[in-house]
């Protein structure tokens, strides 16, 4: 007992909300007679929900910031009928399709940025506005109709890494991809211990940072193995790549740049972000116009999925990602949440509907189910509060964002014994 | 790729071969893929997937009993799910019917240029695909597909209106106003071009009047099919356009629900019931007509719809040929998909009785 | 009625019998009494995190019985409340320090929140008003009671609280820290209210870090010492005065209340000329009026003023306009005008401004301490934008230990602090940021007495170092025994300037209180 607390940083509730994943496919793959842990539906899952991950990566930080966003369905479909449409009317190439996408989305972004942030008006309203707003010119502009997307760019929602090198009974660049992230993370998970320990900080046994690492690793090769040996012609699918990348980059941005510090900041206390210098301003502008960047790409991720462009692409995709980061942990207040903890939340979710599905509960019931694990997590995390302990929420940043910082375990291990002083 | 160095790509490179030679991979290409089901047939307990759109109408929903009863009953796993979610849930749940293993896909999509990816991959894992009521566009990964005629039905409901105005407004002309469906659901614009096929010459003419002036597709959609927004666009145009003693005589409606809609609104209004058509035998609406307020349906026994999808599930099933009796008017924006078309029937106060003397629901209520 | 007897003599009001409450591991409270006469005022003193807090809190039922352990005997009974409501109903009641008034209700509407006089389940206002102003006039309130809260500054809203808990048939009750937002006047009327409720029979328990106030008003003192009981000392018998609570506060005496110090003044360095702002909201009201000043290198100044005289609002304004609409004004910096249009700019300027209030201005209270210390200065530890979180650590552990923070790690979240270590993190993010000029508005403010002593030799660190140190605050004393000269401001403007060697409490209170300038 003793070892599997020390291995999960004193605490074993600090893995809880991915133990809940994890019990869920574990849960479902026996329900399903091993059908969820297959290739095939692996990618099903992340073809299938990648957009409202996406979504949600701009979300957390929106909602860090002490924001919401409800117009990203909106602009999701209005930049996807704009793109569709240029592409066939223009002839325009793929990438410049999507560059000019993303460049719509920016500007949409920069729209609703100057309303919240240099007028002030609250982002619910201000979104609310752009939900409908932004609907209506996607029906305007598309006259109501779907239009389709050529082949190259339906790559982007339902492509594959190309086959390449010798035929080996895998997809090689996935096979590669995977080897190098578990190489990748061994070496920052020691480099970072070593470190560390230099500054003199305390470190978890080295037993631990082994068997966690081992741990990590054997989760990511067996993914790498799922997707790799897929039907031929499959591999780690488009959106999936892009996906990983997007929670890799902004994990990054939120945890450790100057920028991400500012948003935690403004959301966290405003007026104590402005007396140290932050531009909350300008923050809040910038989250703004990053969630409509965001948006835009996770529609145009969606039209090539769907081969087409569609009058009512989008609808109520915001209440997806919006349940997706506060299942992940964050406030409603703000100040609190993490990219990492919202893709988990995203994922329990996805998994839930994949899983329902699979065994042919209808979507009655699969709404009913996916409303009571909304309630039944924020709860939980609402409980714990109250009750002094550190949420889920706070496990889940720490346990996450520190893993190759192992004295985070330490001051775990001694938070413990703090009292909440009154 | 660039920063990997010699080492490691060396490394990688061997890490590949080896796990080749482990023989663990993927099974080689085409066990199952691609192959022609409908020659060969398929395992009489197999899965079918039935994909439904949301669920608006009494039609889906008795759509979604008879399939789940019939399929049964001949023996297969029936796997039937609304998508009330929209497009991407209807994607999700199509994938996720692959997954299952399903042998025969039937696709009542709620927008049939949507689907492209999910269908090819369908096909790929070796499934057959129908298009049920809604055609299925551009896409090649569709086999069949088996509705009504749904510019016949557009032909009777115009006539139909006309009809009705004829016997109940006494000469012309007549003031009218036109309701689409869906823009996303391409059967809505057929629906509307088939009733404007017999419309268009009496407006011409200058025997039908649209008193809104709103007589384009575009202008008369209904968001979703939703009443709601039926209803509203009513409201409008009756407060707008229709003020005072001004009479509205004639409502073209895509189908019952929509026409219920546009009932309540005139009456609403305080205006005097005008010929309303309909579709799909509601019975709700096959009540009003009794009554002599709405003035028309359009009976497409979705029973007779199910049956014959269910009898081509089984005909697949045995690697028999399947029957179809258009070869030709389909055309998908890809290729020209074989259909298999049923007969709809105009129903008004006249022959309610005989139509619905076998149904189970509505012959009682018809006595 | 009849005056009870107070003293010794009465009988016990309340008994609290070794009480013990642990959090999670660790013992908040252990075995602690607290024996309260009928009719006294009864002060509880402790350095913050002593447990003062904690007790008050079991004995007003938010920590419901059973999650403590020990008896509560209230007028000669075991009481077991479930919480605050089963407290109330036995007539004890708890002030907090945090008031719990909505501001958009009136006085009235607040008096009676919770507990509204119906007839027929419909609030019978004309009944509430009778009472309100019943009440009102027993807590010396002459506002009427229709005023919204908002518009009634802190003190008054105090003695609203007051009044609600009379209106609740209080027998016991308890103030945490009444007076600690409160101006000298506001707490004198306070102080006393209470000693007049104490006349009705109304039994006080005081919390206070104020000893001057204790002294000045308790009957009794218990003492509280890392969450063990140590003394209850008997202020007319016992001889007590300040020195000899300190003593039982720390364990020790503090020879004296402030470091020894010896200035090392040296050129002006920092000036600020004509400097005029308005309100933010109402243009034609000036915050600050033709306001002058300057600093030197390694110097202490005090800005002296009462509550709302404008202190904040210089300093405010000055620190890259965060405060008002600036009209007018120079500031002078190294023999250069300089412009400093927001917080960033006067950060690279070389200025530091730690907030009055700690809580809603100072800190981001989700931040745990090393994110606090390099909050102001952040582009120091990130080159290319990137936080380098091993600098970081540095950082933090380097002030952690200057500064002796007690904390078991700089990765505790600050919320988790006490004020004292709260603000020693606060000054540490400031002392990261290099500042020439350092601006502390009320830094001791809700410190106790230990820690402040701390604060105080930080500060004269700083001015050791060669900074100018500017320091704001209510406390006279304070601002005589660490100011080389003082400012004292009134209504926005600074109405004169007082060496260290001429400072007389009296003297400074009258230029605090007139806005003509003595000659």
């Amino acid at each position: 007992m003793n070892a599997i607390k020390q291995l999960f940083g004193g605490n074993t509730r600090q893995f809880g909300m991915i133990f809940a994943l994890v019990a869920l496919v574990v849960f479902f793959q026996i329900m399903t007679e091993g059908v969820t842990l297959t290739s095939g539906n692996l990618m099903n899952l992340l073809n299938g929900n990648a957009y409202i991950l996406i979504l949600a990566i701009g979300m957390v930080l929106v909602i860090i910031a002490g924001h919401i966003d409800l117009s990203v369905g909106s602009i999701a479909a209005f930049v996807g009928i704009t793109v569709a449409l240029a592409i066939r009317d223009w002839d325009l190439p793929w990438w410049a399709g999507v560059l000019l996408g993303l460049a719509l989305g920016a500007v949409i972004g920069a729209w609703q940025g100057f309303w919240v942030a240099y007028i002030g008006i609250p982002a619910f309203i201000v979104t609310l506005a752009g939900m409908m707003l932004f609907r209506g010119l996607n029906q305007f502009v598309g006259k109501s109709n779907t239009i389709p997307v050529p082949e190259d760019f339906q790559y982007l929602g339902a492509g594959y890494l190309p086959e390449i090198g010798p035929n080996t009974g895998y997809n090689n660049l996935t096979v590669l991809l995977g080897l190098a992230t578990v190489a990748l993370v061994v070496t920052m998970g020691l480099r970072g211990r070593a470190k560390a320990a230099r500054l003199g900080a305390v470190v978890a046994p080295m037993w631990v940072q082994a068997t966690k690492l081992a741990l990590i690793s054997a989760a990511i090769l067996y993914a790498t193995y799922l997707f790799a040996t897929g039907r031929p012609g499959t591999s780690l699918p488009i959106p999936g790549i892009i996906l990983i990348g997007l929670v890799l980059f902004y994990g990054f941005i939120s945890s450790r740049t100057v920028i991400g510090r500012h948003i935690y900041a403004v959301g966290g206390n405003r007026h104590a972000a402005e007396l140290s210098g932050v531009r909350s301003k300008k923050v809040n502008f910038m989250v703004m116009m990053n969630m409509a960047i965001l948006a835009g790409l996770a529609g145009m991720i969606f039209v090539g999925r769907s081969t087409a462009s569609g009058p009512s692409d989008g609808m109520m995709w915001e209440l997806d990602a919006i349940a997706a980061v506060f299942i992940g942990g964050a406030a409603v207040t703000g100040g609190v949440g993490t990219v990492v903890g919202s893709i988990i939340g995203g994922l329990v979710m996805a998994v839930l509907n994949n899983g329902l599905q699979l065994l042919g509960v209808g979507a009655d019931a699969t709404q009913i189910i996916k409303g009571l694990v909304l309630l039944a997590a924020v709860a939980f995390d609402v409980y714990n509060k109250s009750q002094g302990k550190p949420s889920i929420t706070g496990m889940l940043s720490r346990g996450l964002l520190t893993k190759n910082k192992p004295q985070a375990e330490a001051v775990e291990a001694a938070e413990d014994k703090i009292p909440t002083r009154a | 790729m660039k920063i990997m160095g010699k080492a490691t790509k060396f490394a990688a490179v061997t890490a590949i071969a080896a796990l080749a030679l482990t023989g663990c991979g993927r099974q080689d290409a085409n066990t199952d893929a691609g192959a022609e089901s409908s020659a060969a047939g398929f395992d009489q307990g197999a899965t079918i997937g039935v994909a439904l759109p949301q669920k608006t109408s009494e039609n889906w929903v008795l759509a979604e009993n008879l399939f789940n009863k019939d399929l049964k009953d001949a023996g297969f796993k029936a796997d039937v799910q609304f998508a009330n979610g929209g497009v991407a849930e209807q994607q999700n749940q199509i994938n996720a019917m692959i997954t299952k293993g399903a042998k025969v896909i039937i696709v009542g999509a709620i927008d049939g240029k949507q689907l492209g990816n999910q269908l090819k991959a369908a096909k790929e894992a070796g499934a057959t695909i129908i298009a049920y009521d809604r055609l299925l566009l551009n896409t090649k990964d569709v086999d069949y597909y088996v509705a009504y005629d749904n510019f016949k039905v557009g032909q009777l409901q115009g006539q139909a209106l006309l009809d009705g105005l004829k016997e109940k407004k006494g000469n012309g002309p007549y003031s009218i106003e036109l309701l689409a469906g869906s823009p996303d659901d391409a059967n809505a614009k057929v629906f509307f071009d088939g009733a404007m096929d017999v419309l268009q010459p009496k407006i011409d003419d200058g025997t039908l009047k649209v008193g809104s002036g709103q007589k384009t597709f575009e202008q008369a959609v209904t968001q979703g099919w939703k009443a709601e927004n039926a209803q509203k666009r009513m409201d409008t145009i009756l407060t707008g356009n229709y003020s005072g003693s001004k009479k509205l005589d004639g409502i073209l409606s895509p189908n019952d629900t929509l026409a219920r809609a546009a009932l309540t609104s005139v009456k609403a209004a305080g205006k005097e019931t005008p010929i309303v058509t309909g579709q799909d035998s509601e019975v709700e609406s096959v009540k009003s007509i009794m009554k002599g307020v709405q003035y028309s349906t359009i009976n497409k026994d979705t029973r007779a719809l199910v049956e014959h999808a269910t009898s081509m599930v089984k005909d697949l099933q045995q690697g028999k040929e399947l029957e179809v009796n258009d070869t030709e008017s389909y055309d998908n924006g890809v290729k020209t998909v074989p259909a298999y078309l049923l007969e709809p029937q105009i129903v008004t106060k006249a022959n309610v009785k005989e139509a619905y003397v076998n149904d189970p629901v509505l012959g009682p209520i018809t006595k | 009625m009849q005056t009870p007897p107070t003293g010794h003599q009465s009988p016990l009001i309340l008994e609290m019998r070794s009480i013990t409450k642990e959090f999670p591991g660790v013992k908040a409270l252990a075995d602690v009494n607290l024996a309260v006469r009928a009719g006294e005022i009864h002060a509880i003193c402790g350095e913050n995190g002593a447990g003062k807090s904690t007790l008050m809190k079991v004995l007003s039922g938010v920590y419901p019985h059973g999650t403590y352990t020990g008896d509560i005997y209230f007028q000669g009974a075991v009481q077991s409340f479930r919480d605050i409501n089963a407290s109330e109903q036995a007539g004890i009641v708890i002030i907090h320090q945090e008031l719990a008034l909505i501001p958009e209700l009136s006085i009235m509407e607040n008096i009676f929140l919770g507990n509204e006089p119906t007839r027929f389940g419909i609030i019978d206002w004309a009944a509430a008003r009778v009472r309100a102003m019943e009440l009102l006039a027993r807590v010396g309130l002459a506002d009427s009671p229709d005023t919204p809260i908002k518009e009634i500054g802190v003190g008054k809203q105090q003695l609203v609280e007051i009044a609600k808990a009379l209106n609740k048939s209080v027998k016991l009750l308890i103030l945490d820290e009444p007076t600690a937002a409160l101006n000298e006047s506001d707490s004198q009327h306070l102080l006393d209210l209470i000693r007049g409720l104490k006349g009705k029979g109304i039994t006080s328990i005081m919390i206070s870090h104020k000893l001057n106030e204790i002294e000045q008003v308790a009957d009794s003192i218990t003492i509280l010492r890392d969450g063990e009981s140590i003394e209850t000392l008997d202020v007319a018998n016992d001889g007590v005065n300040e020195d000899r609570i300190i003593k039982g506060m720390v364990g020790r005496t503090l020879e004296s209340r402030f470091p020894d110090h010896t200035p090392q003044i040296g050129e002006k360095f920092f000036e600020v000329n004509h400097w005029n702002v308005a309100h933010p909201q109402i243009p034609d009201r000036m915050v600050c009026k033709d306001s002058s000043f300057f600093v030197r290198r390694g110097e202490i100044v005090g800005f002296a003023g009462l509550m709302g005289a404008g202190r904040t609002e210089l300093a405010r304004s000055i620190f890259g306009r965060s405060y008002g609409k600036f009209v007018s004004g120079t500031i002078t910096l190294n023999g250069q005008d300089i412009v400093l249009r927001n917080v960033a700019q006067a950060i690279d300027a070389g200025l530091g401004y730690v907030t009055e209030d700690r809580k809603t201005l100072g800190l981001n209270l989700l931040d745990d301490i090393k994110a606090t210390t390099v909050a102001a200065n952040l582009k120091e530890i990130s080159p290319r934008s990137i936080v380098d979180r091993n600098r970081e650590f540095e950082v933090a552990e380097h002030y952690r230990k200057t500064l002796r923070t007690k904390t078991p790690s700089v990765e505790e979240g600050v919320n988790k602090l006490s004020g004292g270590n709260q603000q020693k993190v606060v000054l540490a993010k400031w002392m990261f940021t290099q500042p020439d000029l350092l601006i502390l508005d009320e830094p001791t403010r809700g410190i106790d007495v230990g820690a402040k002593f701390e604060i105080y030799g930080i500060i004269q660190e700083l001015a050791n170092q060669g900074k100018g140190v500017i320091v704001i605050s209510s406390e006279l004393p304070e601002l005589l025994g660490l100011s080389d000269r003082i400012y004292t401001i009134f209504e926005g403007a600074v109405t004169g300037v007082v060496d260290k060697s001429e400072a007389t409490p009296e003297h400074l209170m009258r230029l605090m209180t007139s806005s003509r300038v003595p000659a």
